[in-house]
């Protein structure tokens, strides 16, 4: 008998042995979407995108943020597939439509993607900066549109200085579950925690720029990675035992996302995590459940994970508990569960060290600053590495002793910041 | 139990990811700490109610799993067998059986190491007859129990039956064999895979006169007189080693590890040949037939040894007794025995009242 490729797997590392009186239960789950077999799990879904254009005063400051900005938008629309209906909208101080010239979505005809990239190409940079305003009018031009992926691109050079941080927590909220969104800033003046707050809580990704001259490519990217979504919306789906406690659930690659407080219950037993539209990806979910402490020899099953769209479980897969007074057993610690657990922290230390630093805290930051340096360079996280090298003085890495940099550019502490959820994963050769 | 069939798909490494123990590259669970060395496997949950007995028999089968949660007593239990409620894994055999019939009686136990008890027996009495059924699911597959415990009912009951109508022994043991692997095969199900559920076969028959067995695999049967000749081990294994071993090779020169105990013979979808071995002797003097699995005999292989170890008594004490001492050597892995006195009783009366 042959099978259709599978199109998603969940495959589960974990030590499922806990010593007599355990009672926590840690485990990865690599959900991985691939083969022949994804587009037949619900076809190719519809599809919208809408593009928010940073054209505040500053974007005209240097001149090529505003020009490679148009070209990104226009590599943009060039990159929408026939069918998908689009939008442009121009973010200052509040948001207008650039393409339609009415709040609603054009579908992505040769014609329209022509007059949408005449009409991004006269935009003028000129006033304030609002995200939230340009949240909200993405969300009103989505809004009763039939499209399964919801897709936005937001781009922004400085700070969101038109508004308060309540007025953008509470569009989002607005926004949230709506549509998916990336979160871009370029030049020298935007702020990674603003970016980090949109695509966390729109289930997209956050990054800076340093040059604007790779905004084309960007876009191109996150743009075609929206297109060849083959589910639109998926969600984590957890039972967990009578008795036991979801500790966390959390996204532990590509970005860490903690997900715990998003859980909806759908019964006593199980609770639904949301992950977006999938293309053909792999994510690592890391999931610590608390169970009632069993006897030894006797085995539970701790959580059953599974991936699911619709009515349509897309992959499952079982976390146990083996109770053992077998010490070598139940001492073993899951390589990738520490793996993740120490990228976790690096994420939280960084944050944190720049945080500190920021309040003027030498000693918190140097403290921080330097575990994140030893955490990167122990799970040979380069990328991390480097940004920190940017921020502070690196004087013996393996045991985390930094100076912090008296004169550190603001981008780079942005970088530094905006990129500290960005997780590698474990070495294949390290494993054991 | 047994090492793996040998000829499959080289899946996994040679040691256990879990416990670092070695392991045969084709097995399913690590020998050592029964740990999945496969992902995604089903536990199996397969023991089906025993068939009514034909009349004139009587029969004890150590099959018949609890069908309530261990942990909270729900009956609801996922695809993959594990307690919707509380998780817990739902029992695939008993723990601990003892079948006990007065004259024949037998013992069935977890060990020490594995969390599921694979071997599986049945004991039998008809006038004139005694019978017992032994079968060991062998590690290396797919849900072994499924195997285990299917086979020892379909071959416990047709053994009977095949007695009841009057063959002989020896023929009735190959009709027992038989149907232990038709239902050894079906237990692989629709889509029985590369290595669908296996099991070990063993069976002895004592009659007035006769001590018959029947086996496949490496499951044993051995003959200890209570006075006149020698203890001996009537099987031989359907092992490298055991074949060599039958061939009069000597222990010093016959091969060791792994590979002289890979099992070349088994029951399940994937065996080709599954006729028995059969062999019929006609003791001197009174005696016993212990039936066992690997679990017992790995303590005590030689038959002088194992008859040293073996307490005169009734048959369920000296069953019980044999299985504590496995126990306390270690219980490595499941352990089963049935003892069989010899000659049988010319009627069953006085052991079914």
């Amino acid at each position: 008998m042959s099978e259709p490729a599978a199109a998603f797997t969940a495959e589960v590392y974990q030590n499922q042995y806990l010593p007599a009186g355990g009672d926590v239960v840690d485990a990865v789950i690599t959900v991985t979407a691939s083969g022949a077999g994804l587009r037949d799990v619900g076809g190719t879904p519809s599809a919208a995108e809408v593009i928010m254009i940073d054209c505040s005063g500053s974007m005209a400051n240097p001149p090529t943020k505003l020009s490679e900005a148009k070209k990104a938008c226009a590599t943009a629309i060039d990159s929408l597939r026939d069918g998908v209906s689009f939008a442009i909208i121009a973010g200052r101080h509040d948001a207008q439509m650039v393409f339609p010239l009415v709040a609603t979505l054009a579908p992505a005809t040769p014609a329209n993607k022509a007059a949408a990239k005449a009409a991004v190409q006269n935009l003028l940079a000129a006033g304030g900066t609002a995200i939230g305003q340009w949240l909200s009018l993405a969300n009103t031009v989505f809004a009763g549109h039939p499209a399964e992926v919801k897709h936005a691109i937001m781009l922004t050079d400085g700070r969101n200085q038109h508004e308060t941080a309540e007025q953008l927590a509470a569009t989002l909220r607005n926004c949230e579950r709506r549509f998916i969104c990336d979160s871009r800033g370029v030049g020298a003046d935007w702020v990674a925690s603003e970016l980090r707050t949109v695509a966390s809580t729109l289930l997209g990704t956050a990054d800076g720029l340093e040059d604007p001259r790779e905004l084309p490519a960007a876009f191109r990217a996150m743009t075609e990675a929206a297109m060849g979504k083959a589910v639109a919306e998926a969600t984590l789906r957890v039972w967990t035992p009578a008795g036991a406690t979801v500790r966390f659930v959390k996204q532990a690659f590509p970005q860490v996302e903690d997900l715990t407080p998003r859980r909806t219950q759908v019964s006593a037993r199980i609770g639904d995590y949301p992950t977006g539209a999938w293309g053909a990806e792999s994510r690592d979910y890391h999931l610590s459940v608390q169970v009632q402490p069993g006897t030894v020899g006797e085995e539970v099953l701790a959580a059953r994970v599974s991936l699911v769209t619709g009515d349509s479980v897309l992959a499952q897969s079982l976390v146990l508990a083996t109770w053992t007074d077998d010490t070598a057993l139940s001492t073993k610690i899951n390589q990738r569960v520490a793996h993740y657990t120490g990228q976790a922290e690096l994420a939280s230390a960084i944050q944190e060290g720049l945080a500190a630093r920021d309040a003027g805290d030498v000693e918190t930051a140097t403290s921080k600053l330097g575990r994140a340096v030893q955490l990167a360079e122990e799970s040979g996280h380069s990328d991390t590495a480097k940004l920190l090298g940017r921020v502070v003085e690196v004087i013996d890495a393996p045991s985390g002793t930094i100076r912090l940099k008296p004169k550190v550019a603001g981008v780079d502490a942005e970088l530094a910041n905006v990129r500290s959820v960005k997780t590698i994963r474990v070495k294949k050769s390290e494993e054991g | 139990m047994a090492a793996d069939g040998g000829g499959l798909d080289t899946v996994h490494g040679t040691e256990c990811p879990t416990c670092g123990a070695s392991v045969g590259e084709t097995d399913r669970f690590c020998e050592t700490c029964g740990a999945g060395l496969f992902e995604g496997l089903v536990p199996a949950s397969s023991a089906q109610p025993p068939a009514p007995a034909p009349a004139g028999q009587r029969w004890l089968t150590s099959t018949g799993a609890p069908d309530a949660c261990g942990g909270c007593g729900g009956t609801a239990f996922g695809p993959e067998g594990y307690c919707d409620d509380c998780g817990q894994r739902r029992p695939a055999g008993r723990n601990h059986s003892e079948l006990d019939l007065g004259v024949i009686a037998a013992v069935s136990d977890l060990g020490h190491r594995h969390r599921h008890n694979e071997d599986a027996v049945a004991i039998g009495l008809l006038p004139g007859a005694e019978a017992a059924v032994v079968c060991d699911g062998v590690s290396s597959s797919t849900r072994p129990d499924a195997a285990s415990y299917a086979a020892v009912d379909a071959a416990a009951e047709a053994l009977l039956r095949a007695l009841a109508d009057g063959d002989e022994p020896e023929p009735a043991l190959t009709v027992a064999a038989r149907a232990a692997q038709a239902a050894a095969a079906l237990a692989a199900g629709a889509e029985p895979g590369n290595n669908p559920p296996s099991c070990t076969f063993v069976a002895g028959v004592v009659t007035a006169d006769e001590v018959s067995v029947g086996w496949v695999g490496d499951s044993r049967a051995y003959w200890l007189p209570d006075r006149d000749g020698d203890p001996a081990v009537l099987t031989a294994d359907d092992s490298l080693a055991g074949q060599l071993a039958a061939a009069g090779v000597p222990l010093a020169e016959a091969p060791q590890g792994a590979q002289a105990g890979a099992l070349v013979r088994w029951l399940g979808a994937d065996a080709r040949d599954t006729a028995p071995h059969l062999v019929t002797i006609r003791p001197d003097g009174p005696g016993r037939l212990l039936v066992c699995s690997d679990g017992l005999f790995r303590y005590r292989p030689a038959p002088a040894e194992l008859a040293a170890a073996t307490p005169a008594g009734t048959p369920i004490d000296t069953a019980r007794s044999l299985v504590q001492l496995a126990l306390d050597a270690g219980g490595q892995d499941n352990v089963t025995v049935a003892v069989l006195p010899y000659p049988a009783p010319e009627s069953s009366q006085g052991a079914t009242g």
